[in-house]
């Protein structure tokens, strides 16, 4: 019983990731109404506290927010628009 | 008098051209002198973080250890990473040293990303978010997580995960496929018989474990996000133990928002995990030639909540947060490794910058330790309070 509920799980999160392997017009349409800025403000203290733009260097932003877009989950705009945002306020 | 005056202009014009085939050549020299440490596509950090402090339980009274933890980061490209971190622990006996997590991970499209080697398990949110010292706001952990917890925490294999939105809706998810969990038979161990272990390498059967984690963000701001996370595979080895599989599941949810109402960042994170493992017969510690059998269930849980004044002007009180924490740990009742514990964690915080922090901090455990003896904080730990002042820097 358990492993049939799992297996729904599993499919369920398996269709998902695979319609979403095709989404890229819907999820760059929604992520470029927010700004760097605010994805900066919104994404980046949900798990710590936030860096602010001068702790690092436009190369160095580069690496973390690779990092970071693997980590958190960012989609590659999203990552794209706050090292952007980040290398123009540091 | 006009003489006078181009030769004047004259001079000035030869004293501007001069100034500026000076400007020229300075500028040529600044261009020459950028071009050459112009960074590469190819970067290399050396990050990590630190911890230590100082303890005071009911039997003792000691400086504590912490840990150093190097994390090496190549972005070999716009597309490629590797992450890496060791973290080196003050043992009794020396020195420990494990690789926390080594893996590659390749963007492969806007909202996919391809994971390989080994890596933080993407179960619940503790250990792949939280557990690093300069994030986790207490100098201990919630029962159950850690390296000796009932959880995963990193393990070798493939991962595809991502963002993307759905309407108004953000998600994130991850499907992943780990060596998996390993069964103690307890042939060994009577007292650890039915227990699960973590990132044991290499895997002791050839069933994989297969697992995900759906996170939901219904808010446009990203303030709330709630995830859903599974795992399945078989642990056993050998006829007796061929087919014993284990189901794991988590609930977490994160809220995290700055209230200018109140000058304050306010954080609220919780998870609750459960593990069920098929039934299968143990050695008996005492007589290890009887078998015993119980229903293999175990589950843990923590709610935490700080508040940090972060938007107040005067740095000292800026700098404040304040934590609690309650976590609870149920293990198999009828195990040799049986635990029914409860947590209070409650933590005043000093931030010296984003990433560095003291925290003072008391916590109390309450109930049951079973037959075992806890070795670390994360699962059953001695009943009693202690006081804990640590230092962590991320760097
Ligand atoms: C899903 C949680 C999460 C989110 C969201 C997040 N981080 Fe992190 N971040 C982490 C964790 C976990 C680490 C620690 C990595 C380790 O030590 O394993 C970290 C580490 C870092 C570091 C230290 C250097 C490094 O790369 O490890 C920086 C800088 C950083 N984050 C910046 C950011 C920025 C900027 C954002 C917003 C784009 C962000 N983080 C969003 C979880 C998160």
């Amino acid at each position: 019983m358990k492993k049939k509920y799992f297996s729904i799980l599993i499919l369920g999160v398996l269709a998902l990731t695979l319609s979403l392997v095709n989404s890229c017009a819907t999820s760059s349409s929604l992520a470029s109404n927010r700004s760097g800025a605010q994805l900066w403000g919104e994404n980046c203290l949900r798990c710590h506290n936030s860096p602010s733009p001068e702790t690092f260097s436009d190369t160095q932003w580069d690496a973390i927010v690779l990092h970071m877009q693997v980590r958190a989950n960012l989609t590659s705009n999203e990552a794209k628009k706050i090292v952007e945002f980040l290398k123009t306020a540091n | 008098m006009i003489v006078a005056v181009f030769f004047i202009v004259g001079s000035q014009k030869i004293c501007a051209q001069s100034n500026d085939s000076l400007l020229l050549q300075e500028i040529e020299s600044l261009k020459a002198r950028v071009e050459q440490n112009k960074p590469g596509k190819s970067i290399f950090m050396l990050r990590g973080y630190a911890h230590s402090g100082f303890v005071k339980t009911d039997d003792q009274v000691s400086f504590d250890g912490g840990s150093f933890n190097p994390l090496l980061m190549f972005k070999q490209s716009d597309r490629l990473l590797f992450e890496s971190e060791l973290e080196m622990e003050l043992a009794s006996d020396g020195l420990e040293i494990n690789l926390e997590y080594a893996n590659i991970s390749y963007i492969l499209t806007q909202t996919l990303t391809l994971r390989a080697g080994k890596f933080l398990t993407p179960f619940g949110i503790f250990v792949p978010r939280l557990h690093p010292a300069w994030i986790n706001k207490f100098p201990t952990k919630p029962l159950g997580t850690g390296h000796s917890g009932i959880l995963p925490t990193a393990d070798i294999g493939v991962e595809l995960r991502g963002g993307a939105y759905l309407g108004p809706l953000k998600v994130n998810y991850s499907l992943y496929a780990i060596n998996g969990p390993v069964l103690n038979n307890g042939a060994d161990e009577p007292e650890e018989g039915g227990k699960l272990h973590y990132g044991r390498f290499p895997d002791n059967n050839n069933g994989k474990s297969i697992g995900g984690r759906l996170g939901i963000l219904p808010f446009p701001n990203s303030s709330l996000e709630v995830g859903f996370s599974g795992m399945y595979g078989l642990v056993g080895k050998d006829s007796a133990y061929a087919n014993t599989a284990a189901t794991l599941y988590a609930i977490d949810a994160s809220f995290v928002k700055s209230l200018s109402a109140i000058g304050s960042v306010i954080d609220f994170k919780g998870q609750y995990a459960a593990v069920m493992v098929g039934d299968a017969q143990y050695p008996d510690h005492e007589n290890p030639d009887e078998l015993i059998s119980f229903t293999n269930n175990s589950s843990t849980y923590f709610a935490q909540f700080s508040i940090r004044p972060a938007l107040i002007s005067t740095p000292v009180i800026r700098n404040l947060e304040f934590a609690s924490r309650y976590s609870h740990i149920q293990t198999p009742k009828g195990s040799e490794w049986e635990v029914n514990q409860n947590q209070w964690e409650f933590s005043v915080n000093y931030w010296i910058d984003w990433r560095t922090v003291v925290k003072i901090s008391y916590r109390s455990i309450q109930g049951e330790e079973g037959h075992e003896e806890g070795e670390e904080e994360g699962h059953g730990i001695g009943e009693g309070n202690g006081l804990f002042i640590h230092w962590a820097i991320g760097f």
